[in-house]
């Protein structure tokens, strides 16, 4: 929480990674990651960015990898969710780490009363 | 069976091994020329050098023991050499794995007409980098052109899963072979089988059954006064056929109450003994009970490492002869608490699993057909072999004289179904949604559509997707990272990160390698475990950049990017690429397990139990009984490292391996209560660096770093109050980074530090060099150049001495962090 950029884990979402939404069954997580690796591997240029809250993100195997392990784990799948879903409606969040979300999300996981402590 | 795929999977186990082979759609196990499914894993290389494998090897263990070699698979990967006096020839282990994997591969060319080219091999989910790298090169000197590795956990939740499935939640996989003991926590969903983590001993075994049991034979004779001693070379062949009537006995016991162990004619030292006891049952439990005991502890803390309590278990899959016996079955259930598996074959599911996963990755055991002739453009298809899902995408890229080629159309080939036609992007690449049958294997035929819906016929034309089950990347079961001159290690994969998976890391050379210099190399030990010093981590191998091989002197301080890279089966990759020398070192070398000698063993041995007896005291002294409780507990490993080297004197060369690890995990254990006693230091250390940082920091830092600096030692203080030993350091190095950020803002922090540096020259890895810079520095000083003294300050950094002693405990590694 104090070192690092915030916004670097926000962009890695394995939701925004795989381009499924926060309510997708597992096996729409399995069949859009299978997708994604098989059109990476032929060489899709059209798979090889990806859509953030953020602004275009680039991906490669190993990141669609991670994110489906991520999202199989049902653990991390709901952090995952609550980060997916605290984005500000209506408009994207600022690349300034100080502003945009972080605050927000940070409030929803409990974490701020926890430094504060 | 030529025109259906051939998935082969091997289980090449301590004992025993087996093969099966999977045709997309049913799993059939190969019968041995004897008509068994399972080969023993014996080796017999007689007076004319033939080579003997299995049951017909197996009958000269009692008779010819010294060329008849068995449980060679728990010495993979060490540079023990076996020999064999009859034919005058010595082999390493993993070449006796190869023999047998040679043994089964023609067991499927006779039983199928078929030699396989690629197959499926399982090790243990334990196994090190050695290890799974002698298990490969095993395979390929058997023959095979291609082979992937499975850790046989997943192998057996595999066949587990493909025979009962339906069933969601966590499972487990009690994984007890002849050598080693796995325990695999599984979890299925929707058809996807995933791995949440495993645990295991990697000298835990049918071995040590048979070894309590031969204990007890040994203790009964020793009663009527005939003296057998397992240090005893000369008692080798007595001991030999002990336990191969113990191993009888052992099997009678899972159905009887009462087994005989008879031997006639034994020879003691010249005194010829008939062998008559009798082991009841209840002998035979309280023998092996504390073995059983050590087995579900391993699970428990696997369990609870992943938060399940009890009763959370779905149900446990039972694999290894051992798990037959009747009180591991019922101690198991009761501990467990769940329901086992039905209806599966403990003895051959993991090279029933193993068969099916190369039917997930595609790995076609048939020799490569002959391409056909062209007949139409080419495509390029992706899709997985085998799939729980039942409307996987099928992705492609046109290749060559593709351009006509404007939308693609794909149809089952029971015509029941067919896609709607798929325009392809520009780049020529399509994705189609198909629909699979249920729980079989589904032909599809592929088409391509020219600019009027003409149909183009494509190559290849057709394609099978099978319908069963997903599975999940495997984790990785223990870190593995570069051991750095200053003993600790850079980390480059965490335990349970998901295979494969690759990193690059950049790092500094710490002396300079001179071109030719003959036996000068620059070392990246390459180190497994979860300690954050390099000494406490197993090597598992050694990149090495030889002096020879280099054109131009490579200076200390040189950037070395390098990469580590692990396949699904635990397969090491590494490449070092030198920038300014424009080379890349790909040879990863040493990949084996030194053997050490036995005094050597028995002198570790000594300085543990002191060690392990001052740590004692101490905790008496503080009064902290969790740590007494914990050393009286491990004690007895000492106990038991010391009998096995006591069987190795006797010639038994598993038991001094095991021996070795025994005292390898006892020493990090110690280490880790020496850190825990250590603790009250660590408090002195954190306020420490707080006080440090908070002198610059006030006067030098800003608002952000303030509060930063305070947010980040509260937290450091929670870490230290949960005795978060990695969490503190990690939350200190911030602290530090923070106040030495703020102090080189201080207007006078490069000229102090370049007076630091200059003092030391003399100790710095190029004194030449370092003193030049030296030079060049105090004329920066007295020009007050303060971007020439930073630059020169962080050259002289790069010069820093090592500290020779740390060196030697990271493996000798020529590499740091800057």
């Amino acid at each position: 929480m104090t070192t690092g950029d915030p916004l670097a884990l926000w962009r890695s979402n394995p939701f925004f990674v795989l381009e499924v939404a926060t309510d997708a069954t597992p096996t729409d997580v399995e069949r859009a990651g299978q997708r994604l690796l098989a059109l990476l591997t032929v060489g899709s240029a059209n798979v090889q960015t990806y859509p953030t809250p953020l602004g275009p993100a680039t991906r490669d195997a190993e990141q669609i990898r991670q994110a489906l392990a991520a999202l199989r784990d049902p653990e991390q799948r709901v952090l995952h969710e609550l980060w997916a879903s605290v984005i500000p409606a209506g408009g994207q969040a600022s690349a300034n780490g100080n502003a945009g979300p972080w605050e927000e999300a940070e409030r929803a996981l409990g974490w701020s009363a926890l430094w504060a402590r | 069976m030529t025109t259906r795929p051939l998935y082969v999977g091997i289980d090449l186990g301590t004992t025993n091994s087996t093969v099966a082979v999977f045709d997309a759609e049913e799993i059939t196990l190969i019968r041995n020329s004897l008509g068994s499914v399972l080969t023993p894993s014996v080796v017999r290389i007689d007076a004319r050098g033939n080579v003997t494998v299995g049951a017909r090897a197996r009958r000269f263990l009692d008779t010819d023991p010294t060329n008849t070699r068995s449980e060679f698979k728990r010495l993979m990967g060490t540079t023990h050499q076996l020999e064999f006096p009859a034919s005058g020839t010595v082999r390493r282990p993993e070449e006796l794995s190869a023999e047998v994997l040679k043994s089964l591969r023609q067991d499927v060319a006779d039983q199928l007409g078929v030699a396989p080219q690629r197959a499926v091999v399982s090790v243990p989910a334990l196994f090190e980098l050695h290890q799974t790298a002698a298990a490969s090169n095993a395979a390929m000197r058997a023959g095979f052109e291609r082979v992937e590795l499975i850790q046989e956990p997943v192998a057996s939740a595999i066949a587990a899963g493909w025979t009962q499935g339906g069933s969601n939640g966590p499972w487990l996989v009690y994984d007890l072979g002849g050598g080693t003991f796995d325990v695999s926590l599984l979890e299925t969903r929707e058809g996807l089988l995933r791995v949440v983590g495993h645990d295991g001993d990697n000298f835990l075994g049918g071995r040590d059954f048979d070894r309590a049991l031969m204990d007890l034979a040994i203790a009964r004779l020793a009663a009527d006064g005939v003296v057998i001693d397992r240090a005893n070379p000369q008692h080798a062949r007595a001991l030999r056929q002990l336990r191969l009537a113990a191993e009888e006995a052992k099997i009678e016991l899972t159905r009887a109450g009462e087994a005989p162990i008879f031997i006639a004619g034994l020879d003691v030292d010249g005194q010829v003994v008939d062998v008559d006891l009798v082991v009841t049952r209840p002998d035979y439990e309280a023998a092996v009970g504390p073995l059983i005991d050590r087995s579900l502890a391993i699970c428990t803390r696997l369990l609870a490492a992943n938060g399940l309590g009890d009763g959370a278990l779905e149900r446990v899959v039972l694999v290894g002869g051992p798990t037959v016996t009747p009180l591991l079955r019922e101690r198991v259930r009761a501990v467990l608490g769940a329901d086992f598996g039905e209806g599966l074959d403990p003895m051959t599911l993991v090279a029933q699993g193993a068969a099916l996963f190369a039917g997930t990755v595609a790995l076609d055991g048939r020799p490569a057909a002959k391409a056909p002739p062209s007949t139409g453009p080419k495509v390029w298809l992706q899709f997985p072999a085998m799939t729980s899902d039942l409307t996987p995408f099928v992705v492609g890229k046109l290749l060559e004289q593709a351009n006509t080629i404007k939308q693609i159309k794909i149809s089952r080939s029971d015509g029941e179904w067919q896609s709607e036609p798929t325009p392809c992007e520009a780049d020529g690449t399509f994705a189609v949604m198909v629909r699979l049958l249920a729980r079989q294997n589904t032909s599809f035929a592929v088409q391509g559509l020219d600019g009027n819906g003409q149909a183009v016929t494509l190559q290849p034309a057709n394609f099978s997707i099978a319908h069963g089950i997903t599975l999940g990347d495997p984790p990785l079961s223990r870190s593995i990272g570069v051991a750095l001159a200053d003993n600790r290690v850079q980390v480059y994969f965490n335990r349970g990160s998901p295979l494969p998976i690759r990193r690059t890391f950049v790092l500094h050379t710490v002396e300079t390698v001179h071109p030719g210099t003959e036996g000068h190399v620059l070392k990246v030990p390459i180190v497994q475990g979860e300690f954050a010093w390099a000494h406490l981590c197993r090597l598992v191998g050694t990149l090495e950049i030889p002096s020879t091989e280099l054109s131009a002197p490579l200076p200390v301080g040189s950037e070395v990017e390098l990469m580590l890279e692990l396949d699904r089966g635990g397969q090491l990759r590494a490449q070092a690429r030198i920038a300014d020398l424009d080379r890349i070192f790909d040879q990863v070398a040493l990949l084996m397990t030194p053997q050490v000698s036995l005094e050597a063993l028995a002198d570790a041995l000594n300085k543990l139990r002191t060690r392990a007896a001052d740590l004692s005291r101490a905790a008496f002294l503080d009064r902290s009984g969790k740590t007494a409780a914990r050393l009286s507990a491990a004690v007895p490993r000492l106990d038991e490292a010391e009998q096995n080297i006591r069987a190795a004197h006797g010639g038994d060369l598993d038991a001094g391996e095991q021996a070795r690890r025994m005292l390898s995990d006892f020493d990090a254990l110690l280490a880790e209560i020496e850190a825990e006693q250590a603790w009250p230091e660590l408090g002195r250390k954190i306020e420490e660096s707080f006080a440090m940082a908070v002198s610059w920091v006030a006067g030098h830092g800003n608002d952000a770093e303030r509060s930063t600096l305070n947010e980040t030692y509260q937290a450091c203080k929670r870490a230290f109050v949960a005795r978060d030993a990695d969490e503190v350091e990690r939350q200190r190095a911030v602290i530090e980074r923070l106040g030495v950020a703020a102090y080189f803002r201080h207007p006078g922090a490069w000229e102090w530090e370049f007076e630091r540096c200059a003092a030391r020259v003399g100790e710095s890895t190029d004194v030449r060099r370092a003193s030049e810079l030296a030079a060049k520095g105090r004329e920066a000083v007295r020009q007050r150049d303060r971007e020439t003294i930073e630059r020169i300050v962080r050259e002289l950094w790069s010069l820093a001495p090592v500290d020779h002693d740390e060196q030697k405990l990271g493996h000798g590694s020529g590499l740091r962090k800057r």
